[in-house]
């Protein structure tokens, strides 16, 4: 069985890069999610292994969707993928409960490398 | 305007523009923009907010903006659609956020507003009290405009 990802971003172009990578390594997108609350909506539908997450989005931002998630299943898995690397940026999604903090541009090699650390 | 202002963008551009389009740009000559000047044919507008505040715009021709998102999407693009629009956007915004992290390291801690992507010929953009520098980047696939009005909020 194919681990499951979610992917959160408001950019097209992100989700659809990111849906790529992961497709063509074997891994099953189970949902896209525009803002932090359809991910918290989405999340709970399909349950997925791990979950690519923006910060800076409309409605709900990241942060709130990750501690929002991680509320609903401290067990959830959410790896933040955002342009904003700044160290308090990093802290606060760590404590919200991200595993793991990827900064944009990424490359592919570094988004697989973090599943397999966050999948164990 | 300070350099220590400018220099992280010139930074962030060159350090993300090099990974996302695997080239080697190179820096033109800086200059001091008038009130309003005439922008290029498709512009990235990103906001920063914080203890600096202002825009950055990130201007490029047709051709250039079509050839930049192509090389994004690893296909030659038909048109200039929704999928084109979110790899410019995106772009601007990478280049912004990587900068804002040069900037926090320096000790200002800012942050910005999504991308606003602004086409046409004949644009007029002033960013009205607050005085810009144009620094112009050559890529392969044409000439960048980097447009920085930042100032410390008073």
């Amino acid at each position: 069985m194919p681990k499951t990802i979610l992917i959160t971003d408001d950019a097209l172009f992100m989700r659809v890069t990111l849906k790529n990578l992961l497709v063509n390594n074997g891994y099953e997108v189970v949902g896209e999610a525009v803002n932090g609350k359809d991910a918290v909506e989405k999340y709970a539908l399909a349950r997925p292994d791990v979950v690519f997450m923006d910060i800076t989005m409309p409605i709900m931002d990241g942060i709130a969707a990750t501690r929002a998630i991680r509320e609903s299943d401290p067990g959830a898995k959410v790896i933040m993928c955002t342009a904003m690397g700044q160290k308090q940026m990093v802290m606060d999604a760590i404590q919200a409960g991200a595993k793991d903090f990827i900064v944009k541009p990424f490359s592919p090699q570094r988004v697989l490398e973090s599943i397999q650390k966050v999948i164990g | 305007m300070k350099a220590e202002y400018i220099n992280p963008f010139v930074q962030a551009s060159f350090s993300v523009l090099e990974m996302v389009l695997n080239c080697k740009p190179t820096k033109g000559a800086m200059a001091a923009l008038p009130q309003t000047f005439a922008s290029d044919q498709c512009n990235i507008i990103c906001g920063i907010t914080g203890p600096l505040q202002g825009q950055v715009i990130y201007g490029m021709s047709l051709s250039t903006a079509d050839a930049i998102a192509s090389t994004m999407l690893g296909t030659k693009i038909k048109s200039f659609d929704m999928l084109a629009a979110s790899a410019i956007g995106e772009l601007g915004n990478m280049i912004t956020g990587h900068s804002m992290q040069i900037l926090a390291e320096a000790g200002w801690v800012c942050d910005i507003t999504p991308p606003s992507i602004v086409r046409g010929s004949n644009v007029q953009i002033s960013t009205i009290s607050i005085p810009a520098i144009l620094v112009p980047i050559i890529l392969e696939q044409g000439k960048f405009s980097l447009t920085i009005g930042l100032q410390e909020r008073k």
